[in-house]
């Protein structure tokens, strides 16, 4: 379902980037790359307008989860769906679907909900590798093939 | 429970191993900086475990909360005694009965010792708020055993 997935650190430089496809092309990365960087404007603006509403105590009845970790859709442009999930520590997660592909076009929220619970659930362990130095990319091959099945099968 | 005792065997064998290392170091001054520092990394690393199936936190006293609860029981398993705070930044959080002093005494006995067994903990707290984004500065205090005050100072910039 997804096409790209990519983990952001707390100062906004990717610690991971992946997709699948033509994996080998420069262009497919950059528009890859391009595509992550588009939402995360989006999800600082989510952010803030969540702090200022809990401290405002002025909140809408559709805004009652605000600190609910999954942040749902950030931005869509005409060919993808761009999700986000922001957390506690200031990981950033992103998840990129592509709407003309026929599994992506119709996903549901809880879908998305869950593969960025699980993509936590990997990053946690990912980290937690005592030669990970906190801010480096991560270049583990047991993650990489883990976040690559959970891109492909659908949840 | 046998797999609470591991922890604690190898953690006071760090602090042997740590001050074998600086015996042959002149100065008086025990080196326990590195010790600070493999607590940081812990601190740091299950921070990211521990708040995952977390909502996001409020404030920063809300994150003192979860550090003198949650965290405090999964590496410690008991709960903070008592937190105070001056509500500018400065927390002070209270363990009547800390658990890796808890074997040594109940008074002044070995009272010059207790610092060496406290170091851990202060990078432990200090690399759990650092994770979640709150730089501070650790410090402890022994007044009696098997009781102890960390001082969390942070740093605002």
């Amino acid at each position: 379902m997804a096409v790209c997935v990519a983990v952001i650190g707390k100062d906004n430089a990717p610690l991971y980037i992946g997709g699948i496809g033509n994996d080998t092309s420069t262009d497919n990365e950059l528009s890859r790359q391009w595509l992550v960087h588009t939402a995360l404007d989006a999800l600082e603006e989510r952010l803030v307008s969540s702090n200022t509403t809990n401290t405002n105590s002025a909140t809408n009845t559709t805004r009652t989860d605000l600190r609910d970790l999954y942040l749902g859709l950030l931005y869509s442009t005409d060919s993808h769906k761009i999700y986000g999930y922001v957390t506690n520590t200031r990981i950033k997660l992103v998840l990129v679907t592509s709407s003309t592909s026929p599994s992506g076009s119709n996903i549901r929220d809880a879908e998305v909900r869950t593969a960025l619970r699980r993509l936590h659930a990997l990053y946690a362990d990912a980290i937690c590798n005592p030669f990970h130095l906190p801010g480096d990319q991560i270049t583990s091959p047991k993650f990489d093939k883990q976040v690559k099945s959970l891109m492909l099968n659908n949840v | 429970m046998a797999d609470d005792i591991v922890f604690e065997l190898l953690h006071s064998e760090i602090i042997n191993y740590a001050l074998e290392k600086n015996k042959d170091n002149t100065n008086k001054e025990t080196d326990l900086s590195v010790v600070e520092y493999i607590g940081f990394a812990a601190g740091y690393k299950i921070m990211e475990r521990l708040t995952r199936e977390w909502p996001r936190f409020k404030d920063e006293l809300d994150t003192m909360k979860f550090i003198c609860t949650d965290f405090w029981t999964c590496i410690y398993k008991k709960q903070i005694d008592n937190l105070r705070t001056n509500h500018q930044g400065v927390y002070v959080l209270q363990d009547n009965a800390f658990r890796f002093l808890t074997n040594f005494s109940n008074g002044h006995q070995y009272l010059e010792f207790a610092p060496r067994y406290v170091a851990y903990t202060c990078g432990l707290i200090r690399g759990g708020l650092a994770n979640l984004c709150i730089n501070s500065v650790v410090t402890a205090e022994v007044q009696t055993m098997p009781s102890c005050k960390f001082h969390i100072h942070v740093q605002r910039t």
